[in-house]
């Protein structure tokens, strides 16, 4: 292991000592030192976990550190945040009610209902899922002066759902209230899916993510289906059965309500490891496209420089895995990052060429 | 304290302003200045009684009757100050000369006080991508900062990047 990976590796496993537990009423004791909050403070505040964090430490004697400080103010933001986002919902789904249109609001405030206090769980744009029929009208309301300043991420359907169609996710669908509003969300069993799902898709880079698969996981009701959970899409089962048996390895999540078939018999090592150093890296991964132009500049121009630029635009093994559709299993993931990039290089290379042809 | 000081009945501001009370402070974001503050308790129970009906004189001695001590009404124009300066009061009294260049500080030095002395601080503005999984096509981005959603990429002139 790289010398700067086992930097990462060690900060992602403070994060995970820190958040162990975090969404608990009860949290479990904390061991950590002022200079490992230090360190981790600004990781957790880009990630979007300074309030869990905070709620972690307030009791404790780091909370007069100035790290905590930082802390503090990330969760009286999210404390105002839930107030203003709460208002934008109610907006938005007013809008919606008066056009007849029927959405279901996905992650976000639907997840933080999960936590002890909404304002543990910061509420960021607004994930609308629509049938494809309704896209476009919704499009047109939503860009409506009335819902002005409401960030509104539209999804016509589920990319991550290739096993479930958009009729099943509604009609599996129910209501909760915000206030007097009625807000449609997907089922437990969907949504723990769509989570777990989604963490992958992203590179896991945010730990957050995995606190709010622990925090729904530690809540299920006896009559959770795991079949629909799980899906007819076996590598998405793996998927959703590895995820989950991430919070449990990495947060402490409790999976005693998790039945058999949906363990995974355990997690392989690159996936724990990819996961740790996504957390301790304060700039996670974001990899640039691979584009044409430069990559035959650098080709002609000097080896040292493709390289470069390849190493820059390297895939990361969850984001590979998931992009290829592998399997998680113990096989090394090099396949699926090299597959990952070239189908990227490829379809770049298409784009690129349709567009100079365009051009001449 | 003059006469016209003594019958101050400041008003708090209402508008525009989105208010989130937790158990030992409350916080304030405001809408038309994108500022957020926070008020310890004593700022708050200062501002929370910015009715246009009590008078300075009263609202330290309501502040007195709940906290069962004598409050000296210069905490209330300390609060009252920070609470002007963070454009959190329609109408602010003209403070009494004897609070002129009264701060914090001075005030803890000089009355020695039980109550915890009145305090506004200003928070940073929260950014909704904190919490985004990634940012979309056209939004403004920083390189090595939150991912550009798939086939995206941060790119453009230095400190006007955005996803393309």
């Amino acid at each position: 292991m790289k010398r700067s990976d086992i930097g990462l590796r060690s900060r992602g496993l403070v994060i995970a000592s820190l958040l162990a537990g975090s969404w608990r009423t009860a949290p479990p004791p904390l061991n950590l030192s002022p200079e490992d909050l230090d360190e981790i403070t600004p990781l957790l505040y880009n990630s979007g976990a300074a309030a869990l964090g905070w709620r972690r430490i307030r009791d404790t004697e780091l909370s007069t550190i100035p790290s905590a400080e930082v802390l503090h103010q990330g969760y009286r933001l999210q404390a105002l945040q839930v107030a203003i986002s709460q208002s934008k919902i109610e907006i938005v789904h007013r809008l919606l009610q008066e056009a007849r249109v029927d959405a279901i609001l996905v992650k976000g405030w639907a997840v933080a209902g999960f936590y002890p206090e909404l304002a543990l769980r910061p509420l960021g744009d607004i994930d609308l899922v629509v049938r494809p029929a309704d896209y476009e009208a919704v499009g047109r309301i939503l860009a409506r002066p009335e819902a002005r300043g409401c960030w509104i991420d539209l999804h016509s359907g589920l990319s991550e759902f290739q096993d479930r169609s958009i009729d099943e996710l509604f009609s599996r669908s129910h209501i909760v209230s915000l206030r007097d509003t009625q807000i449609r969300v997907l089922s437990l069993e969907d949504h723990l899916a769509l989570l777990t799902i989604h963490l992958l898709k992203h590179g896991a880079w945010r730990p957050l993510w995995l606190c709010d698969i622990a925090a729904i996981v530690e809540s299920l009701p006896n009559d959770f289906d795991w079949k629909i959970c799980l899906g007819s899409d076996k590598h998405r089962g793996s998927w959703i059965s590895a995820s989950i048996a991430l919070a449990h390895q990495l947060l402490g999540a409790n999976i005693n309500k998790v039945p058999l078939q949906a363990r995974a018999k355990h997690v392989p090592e690159w996936l724990r490891e990819s996961v740790l150093k996504q957390w301790g890296n304060l700039f996670p991964g974001d990899h640039l496209p691979v584009q044409p132009r430069p990559l035959m500049t650098n080709v002609l121009t000097s080896p040292r420089g493709i390289l470069k630029e390849t190493w820059e635009r390297w895939p990361d093994s969850i984001t590979a895995t998931f992009n290829m559709r592998g399997r998680i299993n113990n096989f090394p993931r090099l396949p699926y990052q090299l597959g990952d990039f070239s189908t990227r290089a490829g379809r770049y290379l298409i784009d690129y060429l349709r567009r100079a042809a365009a051009r001449t | 304290m003059n006469s016209k000081a003594r019958i101050a009945k400041p008003i708090a501001r209402k508008q525009g302003l989105v208010i989130q009370e937790l158990p030992d402070e409350v916080l304030v974001y405001d809408l038309e200045r994108d500022r957020a503050h926070c008020l310890n308790e004593t700022a708050a129970f200062v501002w929370q009684r910015c009715d246009g009906q009590n008078s300075t004189t009263q609202i330290a001695r309501t502040l007195g009757d709940q906290l069962n001590c004598e409050v000296d009404e210069k905490i209330i124009w300390l609060a009252l100050d920070q609470l002007g300066r963070s454009y959190l009061l329609e109408k602010q009294p003209t403070a009494p000369p004897a609070m002129k260049g009264m701060n914090r500080r001075t005030m803890m030095r000089s009355l020695g006080i039980a109550v915890t002395v009145p305090l506004v601080i200003s928070i940073t503005a929260p950014t909704v991508q904190a919490a985004s999984s990634c940012i979309g096509s056209g939004s403004p981005c920083t390189p090595g900062g939150i991912p550009c959603c798939a086939n995206l990429s941060c790119s453009g002139p230095a400190g006007q990047q955005t996803c393309q």
